[in-house]
């Protein structure tokens, strides 16, 4: 076979044994570490109200679908949720700027905020009246990618999930 | 049939390979369709993926250019057009090589933005024949499995072109064959966000785009130098053409000749020759002897597509000075 062939095999090779062995336990990884931090500790969650999805009383209760989700996936990894209650923008800021783990609010797959998060996939789709489908997603902190996968884990095994 | 190329016809052998470069370039292309759908389907965010999904995008423009080239090049020279149209083929080298550069300049600005602005990538799960994983994985099977083939399609095209002496399939053989590089580098950038460094994807873009652009000058440079007439090189551009010294060689052979020197231009895959004869006896040289001198150069190789035969008492400084060893 070729040289570069080769050469190329061999680095395939490499790298695919470098995931499966000594990282596959961590793979992929959270460039800052936000799995490890939120297992066993404090979830720091978003909260924007918008209907039946989520909602927030003013003695901080939070309620709604999303937050019955969300209360389901802590439990799981054995997180405190910590709501922080704002405006979208305010919510994706502090998001980006890595005050927040994830962000919820009835977002949905067409949302402008690609460029401050990392949006999940879908774990529910519903009509709306102008007979649209529309998928809901939640939003995560971009690029703790080990964190956002074991949120997908859990939101796209959910009964409603597309 | 009979296939031509300007007023030459081929002989035996290159038509045979100019049918295998054609079939060669459309599996190309049946290739590319398949990669670019399948590249584009697990694109997810990764900067490295969209370089390398758009230098398979670029990917086209040679074959096209090349199955383009081709075919307008094998009119026949007529008033209009009296040197042929075989400078489609450096026409279309120049706009492949234009693409290259443009794409390869807006991809290192991208991802060098995507690095200063510590831009960290997200890739997450995906769902598919009911099981969930990590959208990297597939990214980097699906990299694995188109990083090979071209590499394989590019020496087969290499051989062609040197026999065609086609430098756009050239151009097209020498991306194909580095084109492995592109799809390693894709898999390190997802391999590496998937072991938490965000900056190996954005540095892996670069990388690709690096080799884009590179591509693009290389090419940019020998396809401006051939539409600049320089002399003919070997169809890799290594060195001189030694149809060159052939021609000259047999004109110095004649009893008639007293010395010989030619300025050839590659008009793409044939050559066009203006020949200087400094004759023994200038008063005796007869026009049948020009025809005869001229018929036999061109049938010593079917790219000596044009030849004029210049009797001179002295011959040009430019086909001289070629004897004594100089730069390019």
């Amino acid at each position: 076979m070729s040289t570069p062939a080769r050469r190329a095999l061999t680095a395939v090779a490499l790298v695919v044994t470098l995931g499966l062995t000594g990282c596959a336990s961590s793979f992929p990884a959270d460039p800052d570490g936000t799995l490890d931090r939120v297992t066993g500790g404090a979830l720091r969650v978003g909260i924007s109200p918008n209907g039946d999805w989520t909602d927030m009383t003013d003695g901080g209760e939070a309620s709604g679908i999303e937050v019955s989700l969300v209360e389901d996936f802590a439990e799981g990894i054995d997180a405190e949720i910590e709501w922080i209650e704002g405006g979208e923008e305010k919510l994706f800021t502090d998001l980006a700027a890595g005050r927040l783990d994830m962000v919820i609010g009835g977002l949905t797959d067409t949302t402008p905020w690609t460029d401050k998060a990392a949006i999940t996939q879908p774990f529910d789709q519903v009509m709306t009246a102008d007979g649209k489908t529309v998928k809901h997603v939640m939003a995560a902190a971009m690029g703790e990618n080990a964190f956002l996968v074991e949120l997908e884990q859990f939101l796209l095994t959910q009964e409603s999930a597309p | 049939m009979t296939i031509s190329f300007g007023h030459t016809p081929l002989p035996e052998k290159q038509k045979d390979i100019l049918k295998k470069a054609i079939r060669l370039e459309w599996i190309t292309i049946g290739f590319l369709v398949i990669t670019v759908t399948l590249v584009f389907l697990v694109l997810g965010n990764s900067q490295a993926m969209k370089a390398a999904w758009i230098e398979d995008l670029l990917s086209f423009i040679p074959p096209l250019v090349f199955l383009v080239a081709v075919r307008i090049a094998r009119r026949t020279p007529n008033p209009k057009h009296p040197y042929g149209y075989h400078r489609s083929v450096g026409v279309g080298h120049l706009v492949a090589a234009v693409a290259l550069v443009t794409m390869g300049t807006f991809l290192i600005i991208d991802s060098s933005s995507g690095l200063l602005a510590a831009e960290h990538p997200s890739i997450g799960s995906v769902h598919l024949f009911g099981q969930v994983f990590w959208l990297g994985w597939l990214m980097m099977g699906v990299m694995a499995l188109i990083a090979l083939p071209p590499v394989f399609i590019g020496r087969a095209k290499m051989k062609l072109a040197r026999e065609l002496h086609d430098k756009v399939l050239y151009a097209d053989a020498d991306m194909n064959k580095a084109d492995w590089m592109t799809a390693v580098g894709s898999i390190v950038g997802v391999g590496g966000i998937g072991l938490g460094l965000w900056w190996a994807d954005a540095a892996a873009a670069l990388f690709i785009a690096g080799s884009i652009l590179w591509d693009g000058i290389k090419n940019t440079r020998a396809a401006i130098e051939d539409l600049m007439d320089m002399r003919a090189m070997t169809f890799d551009d290594a060195k001189p053409h030694p149809i060159v010294h052939q021609v000259d060689d047999y004109l110095r052979s004649l009893d008639w000749i007293a010395d010989a020197g030619s300025r050839v231009r590659d008009q793409g895959h044939v050559f066009h020759i203006e020949a200087f004869v400094v004759p023994r006896q200038p008063r005796e040289i007869s026009v049948a002897q020009l025809d005869e001198a001229r018929q036999a150069c061109v049938d010593l190789d079917w790219k000596v597509q044009d030849i004029v035969l210049v009797p001179v008492t002295e011959l040009p400084d430019v086909v001289t000075q070629r004897r004594t060893p100089s730069s390019r």
